[in-house]
């Protein structure tokens, strides 16, 4: 994955140091082990493009499940009060059909939201220094540990938030004379998210950073421009598309984590939620509750709640990914 | 770009100050009075909000999340432990197994929750998990009611204690090592791998009754477990009611309430109890509440009451 994005990177600037070492593909002739592999390989690589339609149909022919059927005489489950309700399920579990997910996708690209207001400057700014200021070996020792940040399982950092930023906050807000329910809440649940998104910004960022070429700096140190001047207005306005990919993945992170959300988020039934302190869910934090014991409609309605998020995520790479190709590169 | 940055390390240092700044200089009784009441449950699908929405007399709130006060929190029983820690006005219920030293358990009308209280049967917030087997006659062979009289004693024996307890429940007899215990029972030599032992009844059971299934049959020649759990009333329907001889025929079922007379039609030694289910409302260790009622409990989760000023007043 990081390899992948990596060298998508590369790609950027035209006349960097890197694409000097440009190789040419020799074409020669396919011997016979040669054309075995190359079979094999597709093969795989359409094994694993075909898991996404795999899940795309698993997903949606039970959550659809809800909507299209009685629910063993429940009634269906209305979509059109799913998608902009405000309270999940109104009634009592396994009798009432009275469900809504609207406030969550409300709350879902809120907190996404803030999460990167909070992740991408400090995600960036990590990266600037890793890659131009920081001395060789600090800058290996720092990619190491953002490396292996970004490789903590995100059950690790739920638990972190729970132990360390919960109490913190709730005292926090106790300060604030504001009894929040055990710190748990909006806020916790962007702290976490941005903690877990620092490290994939910081990686990318570095690395299209690091690719911008070096004559662009020289010029502009040579105009007379301070170093950091040069940084800010040259350095990283050259790799913003780059730096522009890690926020999309990010952002991709922040609205699919379930685990850690799930045990700092407070979990409320109800909302949208906008202040801070105040108990909030996502998406995937009402998918997970209770999955594992439950059964019937308030299990099939969690596929339903999954096909919303998958749209969700769609929708926001897409108009995201558009925004980056209208911002384009800087200096081409 | 800068001056975010260090607004947010301002912002940060004041964060990580607080945190350590004002604990516990809110446990004085006049600032607890207006103190509202932040309350933490289970989600609808748990046994032990099933438990303790009955066992206080709220039953509707066991499913429905909707007739409950607005604003409450939703978490599993680790997290609820832990919020009790930070959370100076929560309340929360967990389990009796789960309560330690971190939080503070309230005494239910009066009774201390304590192990010893549940066995002698004075602490009220529990409910008895129970078994009842087919009658002696009923049986298709020997073998059958061998495996079945064997799982009882399995049940009750030490390991069968380990296998409740480690579930949450509090077993009530542990007569002894089932190491030695098998011996009474020669079927446990055979190769019982073509027998199917069916289970059922109460839900809320489940979990324990499928541990105890597992934990059983590879003590006992591989026996095949089946566990169908539908409710509490087809404990005793499916192994000695009217479905008895049915296919939905069990030869253990469990309730997670006292049989009724109606019920109790089998000779006395076809049922007996294997565990209490005992659940504790839970506090911060700072909240000056000692004690709580069932109609207390109601009304902070309906939202009547939402500050602890109302409770401590009462007390």
């Amino acid at each position: 994955m990081k390899s992948l994005t990596r060298n998508k990177e590369i790609k950027g600037p035209k006349l960097g140091p890197f694409s000097a070492s440009k190789t040419k593909r020799v074409q020669s002739p396919l011997s016979k082990s040669d054309s075995v592999v190359k079979v094999i390989l597709s093969l795989f690589g359409f094994i694993s493009a075909s898991f996404i339609v795999f899940i795309l149909f698993f997903i949606t022919t039970r959550g659809i499940l809800p909507f299209i059927t009685n629910n063993n005489g429940l009634g269906s489950v209305n979509f059109f009060s799913f998608i902009s309700g405000t309270v999940w399920l109104n009634g009592p579990t396994f009798v009432s059909t009275a469900y809504s997910a609207g406030f969550l996708i409300i709350n879902t690209l809120y907190i996404a939201f803030l999460s990167l207001l909070l992740s991408f400057p400090i995600g960036v700014l990590t990266a600037l220094f890793i890659a131009k200021i920081a001395p060789k070996h600090v800058a290996n020792f720092l990619r190491t540990v953002i490396e292996l940040l970004a490789s903590i399982p995100s059950i690790v950092y739920g638990l972190v938030g729970v132990g360390l930023f919960l109490p913190a906050i709730y005292s926090f807000a106790r300060s604030l004379g504001y009894s929040s329910g055990g710190g748990s809440g909006t806020l916790a649940t962007v702290i976490v998210l941005a903690l877990m998104s620092i490290p994939t910004i910081t990686s990318i960022s570095e690395v299209s950073i690091r690719s911008v070429d070096e004559s662009l700096e020289h010029a502009s140190l040579a105009l007379g421009a301070t170093p950091t001047q040069t940084r800010f207005k040259i350095s990283l306005l050259a790799a913003k598309s780059g730096i522009f990919s890690g926020a999309i993945l990010a952002i991709g992170r922040s609205l699919g984590e379930a685990t850690a959300v799930s045990l700092v988020a407070g979990n409320a039934k109800s909302g949208p939620t906008f202040g801070l302190f105040d108990i909030t869910s996502t998406l995937t934090s009402t998918m997970l509750e209770g999955l594992k014991e439950t059964t019937g409609i308030d299990y099939d309605i969690r596929f339903s709640v999954g096909i919303i998020l998958m749209v969700v995520i769609l929708l926001t790479n897409f108009l995201l990914n558009q925004l980056k190709n209208r911002i384009g590169h800087q200096y081409e | 770009m800068k001056k975010l940055l260090v607004s947010m390390m301002i912002g940060l240092v004041i964060l990580a100050g607080c945190s350590s700044a004002n604990n516990g200089d809110d446990s004085d009784n006049d600032g607890f009075a207006n103190e509202k009441i932040n309350v933490y449950t289970r989600d609808t699908s748990s046994g032990t909000r099933d438990g303790f929405m009955s066992g206080i007399g709220f039953k509707e709130a066991a499913t429905d999340d909707s007739v409950l006060v607005s604003g409450f929190i939703t978490n599993n029983n680790a997290a609820i432990m832990s919020a009790m820690t930070t959370d100076i006005s929560g309340i929360g219920y967990v389990s009796l197994a789960s309560v330690n030293n971190t939080v503070k358990a309230l005494s239910f009308e009066g009774v201390e929750a304590s192990e010893a209280n549940v066995m002698n049967d004075t602490y009220g917030l529990k409910r008895p998990f129970n078994w009842m087997r087919r009658s002696d006659g009923d049986f298709a062979n020997e073998r059958e009611r061998d495996l079945t009289l064997a799982f009882i004693a399995f049940l009750e024996s030490n390991d069968g204690a380990d296998v409740i307890n480690d579930e949450g429940a509090t077993a009530v007899s542990s007569t002894g090592n089932w190491a030695t215990l098998v011996s009474e029972y020669p079927v446990c030599e055979l190769d019982n791998s073509d027998v199917t032992l069916n289970f059922g009844g109460s839900d809320s059971i489940t979990r324990i009754a499928e541990a105890l299934s597992a934990a059983f049959s590879p003590r006992c020649g591989n026996v095949n477990t089946v566990n169908n759990h539908t409710g509490s009333s087809d404990g005793y329907k499916r192994a000695q009611g009217e479905e008895k001889d049915g296919i939905n025929g069990v030869h253990i079922g469990y309730a997670s309430r006292p049989f009724t007379d109606a019920e109790k039609v089998g000779a006395e030694d076809t049922r007996g109890q294997l565990a209490w289910d005992a659940i504790v409302a839970i506090v911060h260790n700072d909240n000056p509440t000692t004690n709580i009622t069932a109609q207390q409990l109601v009304e902070i989760y309906r939202g009547d009451i939402t500050t602890w000023g109302e409770i401590l007043d009462a007390q």
